[in-house]
């Protein structure tokens, strides 16, 4: 009775192993290949720069990564359920900004726990005017996140100006230099494995427990998919969206904490502008830019391949101001291989 | 065909079924009132559904039939009346509650998230039923592939872990209507409301959902199906509910009122099946198909069609009738074989190559492959044709686009106050006038019409088949593929049934019975299932 039925998703995955197989299996999994242009760079600028292959190349990796893999989780989480966040940098700014000024001046002693929680609570609670706006004003999230992005910078310039932090407290500097590993390079340097990237880690499992492993999560991605047939099949939109943003910002309030703590001088402005870079890496990583799918172990490897041409394109001898370029190429070349599942 | 309309409509109702008196039927709808924007679509309609049963909603489009099924599923309120389910009277029904007492609508569309696999489309709507709607809980993916495999199996599905894994968005479109069916039954279903489930089904396929039908009645699950193709409510059996202007005029048992009683309820008119096609076809050739192929799709097609003929192909989902369609419309183009239109060769590689040719194409899916639907139905009509609609400094010419547009909807008697409307706010039927009349605007002289009739009512069908016949007389050759074999049998001259991807078998539409037209489609496919 079922022949006719049968998906041909289900049957072409049966049989041998031919070019064309591999390719299809490919574009179902969007994350390999990422994974494959990493390769690709690694091998590409070790071969050229053989001072490539060291631990510190991996570690200042890691260090690079984790702002923007924080921020990258945000994105997708908000890509997954179909929109685009563009504030969270600038949330990432005011929130730090604000923390470590109030923190610095009235309550330095403060410890490392409170400070990255007051940053998470701050951070969030811009997501949730985000969402709340979105949602209620049925506009774009993309258009209703740039008219928050410039509200914020706005505020900022104003009343701040492009000052940097003259004191930090001193357990965010503490945090900063934590380190979770040192090796001693044949060369002689010293590699440090910074203990911050550990918040990374753990957000990436929270991220994934969440999309993957609860209700919430699905209906993330149900709403991604078509927000009209979730609505009609009984999922709460408002939740889902304020959900969404509130969790984006969550991370983006955490992530500024890092990026001050780590950078110690730092610049509230110095964010503003990377949005794209974490969209692209989102993006590189298999997340549709219409919504409705992404993982989490893509997107890291998307940021990781970012980061990877942001920092070592240097050490092959090319100008960094060719890393935009690579990137650029790069996100036309996977845009297209992961445009043909759509059109297969 | 027509006689005149008749003023009043008593509503008739035969008696209700027999049963204890002390269980309440599963659902009672009580004078529903609702409209919007000042049109009424329900004025007081009252509906009793009984455990077990099979109905049948029927009406034509616009007749309140979608609003009831909304107000039903909780998906909208009504205005003034009220629902009881078990007994319990509802006053606000919301689309969760709905759903936690058990009825379940199967859409039209499907409403099946593309993005997301098989079993998470059939069990996650339990999960999120249990938890009362709210989101922060577990996802018990045990119990998610458990229940996506009964219900599977329920619906004659495979249930093994990849076919639950695979994204929806993957599988052919009957298989999505099975996975459909299977969430409605994947948790305690009392109701299964089906939207014109088998709009988008061959007649064999059709056949496996009823027998998935009459098991859920068995195990005592009401269904209620929103139709108008009275053929298939005959062959289900069941008890008809008519609706028309918002109002309930019948209710009876289905086998009791002949297919032309039912259609007269559902338009006030009396519209007989009769064989619409009188004309004869012109002498000379106008199109020589010859050895027509594409990789994977179809092969070795070879037909010829004369001035003034209609000739039908039909076969199942899979047999390349779809794919040769679009090869005629230069959508996706053939790679082997020959067109010749009036003796000259073409080449169709895309679309402009066939509107150049003088074949006018009505796509199958109106929605997603035809109409612009935010956009005016001026628009749309005229949307094929901006090149010859030029005025000075090469803009449209406004004043005579206008004209261009008027003249194309009154010979195609499109109802509409404005053509500055939306096209998405004309009933099925004319949403699928506006496009064939874009197919006649660029003057073809073979119009390929896919599916003319798919989700449109009686009424409508019959002012398409007209129109149709119309333009035969004039001189144009018709091609319509179709599953519709009633449609191909009252407008063809010749039918071909293709198989395989290959045509099998033509017949003389005029003396071949519907019965051996739909054997001739089946023919192979039937003993393959049984291997």
């Amino acid at each position: 009775m079922t022949d006719f039925a049968l998906g041909a998703g289900a049957s072409s995955r049966v049989g041998h192993a031919s070019p064309a197989r591999v390719f299809g299996w490919l574009v179902r999994h969007p994350p390999v290949f990422t994974l494959i242009l990493i390769v690709i760079v690694s091998i590409v600028v070790g071969a050229i720069n053989p001072t490539f292959w060291q631990v510190a190349s991996l570690f200042d990796m890691a260090r690079a990564a984790v702002v923007k893999g924080l921020f990258g989780l945000g994105v997708l989480t908000v890509l997954a359920a179909g929109g685009l966040d563009m504030s969270f940098t600038a949330i990432a700014a005011l929130t730090m900004y604000l923390i470590t000024r109030t923190t610095a001046d009235y309550a330095p002693g403060t410890s490392i726990a409170v400070i990255l929680a007051l940053g998470a609570v701050g951070g969030a609670i811009f997501g949730a005017v985000n969402g709340l706006l979105v949602h209620y004003l049925k506009a774009p999230a993309l258009i209703v996140t740039i008219g928050t992005q410039y509200v914020i910078r706005g505020f900022l310039l104003t009343f701040i100006g492009t000052e940097l932090f003259v004191n930090i407290p001193v357990s965010m500097d503490a945090f900063g230099k934590y380190e979770l590993w040192r090796t001693t390079t044949q060369a002689g340097t010293v590699a440090i494995l910074p203990a911050y990237v550990l918040v990374l880690a753990l957000a990436a499992v929270v991220t994934w427990w969440i999309l993957n492993r609860t209700i919430m999560g699905r209906a993330v991605f149900a709403i991604g998919g078509s927000p009209a047939i979730a609505e009609r099949l009984g999922y709460d939109l408002r939740k889902v969206q304020v959900f969404v943003f509130t969790y984006a910002g969550l991370l983006a309030g955490v992530a500024g904490i890092i990026f001050v703590s780590s950078n110690r001088l730092a610049n509230p402005f110095d964010l503003a502008g990377t949005e794209l870079d974490v969209i692209a890496a989102v993006v590189l990583g298999g997340a549709r830019i219409t919504g409705g799918s992404g993982t989490v172990i893509g997107t890291l490897l998307g940021v990781v391949l970012v980061t990877l041409v942001n920092n070592v394109l240097i050490l092959a001898g090319i100008p960094s101001t060719w890393q935009k370029f690579v990137v650029g190429c790069f996100i036309v070349l996977a845009g297209t291989v992961f445009a043909m599942r759509v059109r297969r | 065909m027509n006689s005149a309309m008749s003023a009043n409509f008593p509503a008739v109702t035969t008696a209700p079924f027999t049963r204890d008196p002390n269980t309440p039927p599963f659902l009672e709808v009580r004078d529903v009132h609702k409209h919007f924007a000042g049109v009424k679509a329900l004025r007081g309609v009252s509906v009793t559904i009984e455990r077990g049963q099979i109905y049948h909603l029927i009406g034509e489009n616009g007749c309140g039939k979608s609003t009831l099924i909304k107000i039903i599923s909780g998906a909208q309120p009504a205005d003034a009346g009220s629902l009881v389910i078990d007994g319990r009277e509802v006053q606000r029904l919301s689309a969760i509650e709905a759903l936690s007492a058990g009825i379940e609508t199967v859409y039209q569309d499907l409403s099946l998230l593309p993005n997301l696999s098989v079993a998470e489309n059939i069990a996650l709507t339990q999960q999120l039923v249990e938890s009362g709607g709210h989101l922060a809980h577990r996802l018990d993916l045990a119990r998610l592939a458990g229940t996506a495999a009964r219900a599977l199996g329920a619906v004659n599905l495979p249930s093994d872990r990849r076919f639950l894994s695979t994204r929806v968005d993957e599988l052919p479109i009957a298989t999505r209507q099975l996975i459909a069916i299977a969430r409605a039954i994947a948790t305690d279903a009392k109701l299964v409301i089906m939207d014109e489930p088998t709009t988008a089904l061959t007649k064999r396929e059709v056949e496996n959902l009823i027998g998935v039908v009459n098991k859920l009645s068995a195990q005592g699950v009401a269904v209620l199906f929103v139709t108008h193709k009275l053929d298939e409510c005959k062959s289900i059996g069941g008890r008809a509910i008519v609706l028309r202007d918002g109002q309930k005029v019948m209710e009876g048992d289905i086998a009791e009122h002949s297919k032309r009683d039912l259609s007269y309820w559902m338009t006030g008119k009396v519209i007989d099946d009769v064989r619409y096609r009188q004309a004869e076809m012109g002498t000379e050739r106008l199109l020589e198909v010859c050895t027509l192929g594409r990789r994977n799709s179809f092969r070795d097609v070879s037909f010829s069609l004369n001035h003034g003929e209609i000739l039908g192909i039909t076969g199942l989902l899979d047999s390349g009738r779809n794919e040769l369609a679009l090869a005629l419309a230069g959508v996706s183009p053939a790679d082997h074989g020959t067109i010749g239109i009036e003796g000259h060769a073409v080449r169709l590689v895309q679309p402009t190559d066939a509107i150049a040719a003088g074949i006018g194409y009505v796509p199958e899916d109106r929605l997603s492959e035809g109409l612009f639907l935010e956009k005016p139905i001026r628009l749309n009509i005229i949307a094929e044709v901006l090149d010859r609609l030029l005025g000075r400094f090469g803009l449209l010419d406004v004043r005579r686009s206008r004209a261009f547009a008027q003249g194309i909807a009154q010979d195609l008697q499109i109802v509409t106050p404005d053509l500055g409307n939306p096209v998405q706010s004309l009933s099925g039927g004319n949403q699928q006038r506006v496009l064939i009349g874009r197919g006649l605007t660029i003057k073809p002289k073979l119009l390929v019409l896919h599916g003319p009739t798919v989700g449109v009512d009686v009424g409508s069908k019959d002012t398409i088949f007209r129109i149709i016949q119309k333009l035969a007389g004039d001189g144009m050759g018709v091609i319509i593929i179709s599953d519709d074999l009633p449609e191909l049998l009252q407008n063809c001259d010749r039918i071909l049934v293709m198989r395989r991807g290959t045509v099998a078998e033509t017949f003389d539409a005029e003396s071949v019975s519907e019965d051996a037209l739909y054997h001739a489609l089946v023919a192979e496919t039937a003993s393959r299932s049984l291997s």
